[in-house]
């Protein structure tokens, strides 16, 4: 059987590979064919996108603490400790969710038995935004603030993009009117210090972005540079 | 990527558990494992494998973090579909014996599940994809969900729905092809 040139029986294929039905030898066969078959292998992962939020609708259920440890004792070396544990304003849950959050919420307070799962018994209230690559969709940093706090940590999740000859500059992109500068990203952790606290500079901002500008920033107080990285900002409580 | 702010948050401790961040990591673990335990272990039926595989896939997730593409899935289909695909492997292996001393595999057996229960979970689920499977006819939906929930093949669909294999593998087809043409709509709407 070859998929490659009847597009019907790939779509098939596809969609009973991502549902599960198809099993055993035929299973691994599609495997493989993935491989060398492009448009077998987004056809897989469309359906994949389409089905898997169907997991959505169960319940969770409390992982024994043994599981952690023992993935934990198997990551091996290489590993280590990194921005997570320095974000200064995680904070014990006793908030009300709502929204998109409920469902993450849900999941953390359900663990927190677990120990010593990290830091599971905590919960952000805070913005956050993950801001990509514009061509490869890769996430490049990672900004959070703290709801009252009036500084902005922007941690490079590669350092390496931190360019010599010229300075990156991080802008506040509002629904209308222009963009506002947060300031220059020099080093791979930035802590950038806002006007005002982050409720009232980051309230109505939906997105963070990243131009590159001469070095000591862009001159005329408006993004001059391409704009490399970018991503929507959202508040968390 | 999606503007969900639990993917978005996903994505990034992904994003650093790529740069072998463990931190991270036992965040992206925090946020999701319970979620996927139960994908496990409502496929498996037993505590003590969904826990092993759960164990397998959380590791494979930290080794395979830097391939992750968010341009591609989300963060929770991306992880679902390598917890499900070890699950299906899983059954495979020869070892399967199922003693059940203790009944706890049949109990466990998988439900009808198109009662009107699970149909008002499916329509008020904020996935699109949940409230499209309500809206398929009651046998394409059960054949779907058993399929999709516990891992059933056509087999054993045609055997648990006591009606012949070419009935159920069409009631599947139908009944995938309808999803996505819902999702579809839903998509433009």
């Amino acid at each position: 059987m070859n998929a490659k040139n009847k597009p019907e029986l790939r779509e098939r294929l596809a969609a009973e590979y991502a549902l599960g039905t198809l099993r055993g030898r035929a299973r691994s066969r599609l495997r493989r064919w993935m491989d060398d078959d492009a448009a077998l292998a987004r056809a897989v992962g469309e359906w994949e996108a389409r089905l898997m939020p169907l997991a959505e609708t169960l319940p969770p259920v409390r992982v024994p603490g043994r599981v952690w440890r023992e993935v934990e004792s198997r990551l091996g070396a290489g590993a280590r400790t990194g921005f997570w544990d320095r974000v200064a304003f995680w904070r014990p849950v006793g908030i009300l969710a709502t929204g998109a959050m409920a469902a993450l919420l849900a999941a953390i307070v359900l663990v927190p038995a677990v120990k010593p799962t990290p830091e599971v018994d905590t919960v952000p209230e805070a913005y956050i935004a993950v801001l990509s690559d514009a061509k490869t969709q890769r996430p490049m940093l990672i900004a959070t603030a703290a709801r009252h706090d009036a500084r902005l940590s922007v941690k490079a999740l590669d350092p390496a993009i931190l360019v010599s000859g010229g300075s990156l500059e991080l802008w506040a992109v509002p629904r209308q009117g222009a963009p506002r500068s947060l300031g220059l990203l020099e080093t791979a952790h930035a802590t950038l210090k806002l006007v005002a606290n982050a409720d009232r500079t980051l309230g109505e901002i939906p997105l963070l972005a990243v131009s590159l500008e001469p070095r000591g920033g862009s001159r005329t107080g408006a993004p001059t540079g391409p704009v490399l990285y970018s991503g929507p900002c959202v508040k968390y409580w | 990527m999606s503007e969900d702010p639990q993917a978005i948050a996903l994505a990034g401790w992904l994003a650093a558990a790529a740069r072998r961040d463990r931190a991270a990591f036992g965040r992206l673990y925090a946020a999701s494992a319970a979620k996927l335990y139960a994908v496990a272990l409502r496929i498996l039926r037993r505590e003590d494998w969904a826990e092993e595989v759960l164990q397998e896939c959380y590791v494979s997730i930290w080794t395979h973090a830097p391939d992750y593409r968010p341009g591609l899935a989300a963060p929770m289909t991306w992880m679902t579909s390598i917890v499900r695909n070890r699950c299906l492997d899983w059954l495979r292996r020869p070892r399967l014996e199922l003693s059940d001393e203790d009944g706890a595999i049949t109990e466990a057996a998988p439900s009808d599940r198109a009662g009107p229960l699970e149909e008002l979970e499916l329509a008020k689920s904020r996935s699109a994809v949940a409230r499209c499977l309500g809206e398929l006819e009651a046998r394409q939906r059960q054949a779907i969900a058993l399929a999709f929930y516990d891992g059933l093949s056509h087999a054993e669909l045609a055997s648990h729905m006591r009606e012949p294999l070419g009935t159920v593998k069409t009631w599947v087809r139908r009944g995938l092809l309808k999803l996505k043409g819902c999702l579809e709509r839903q998509e433009q709407a």
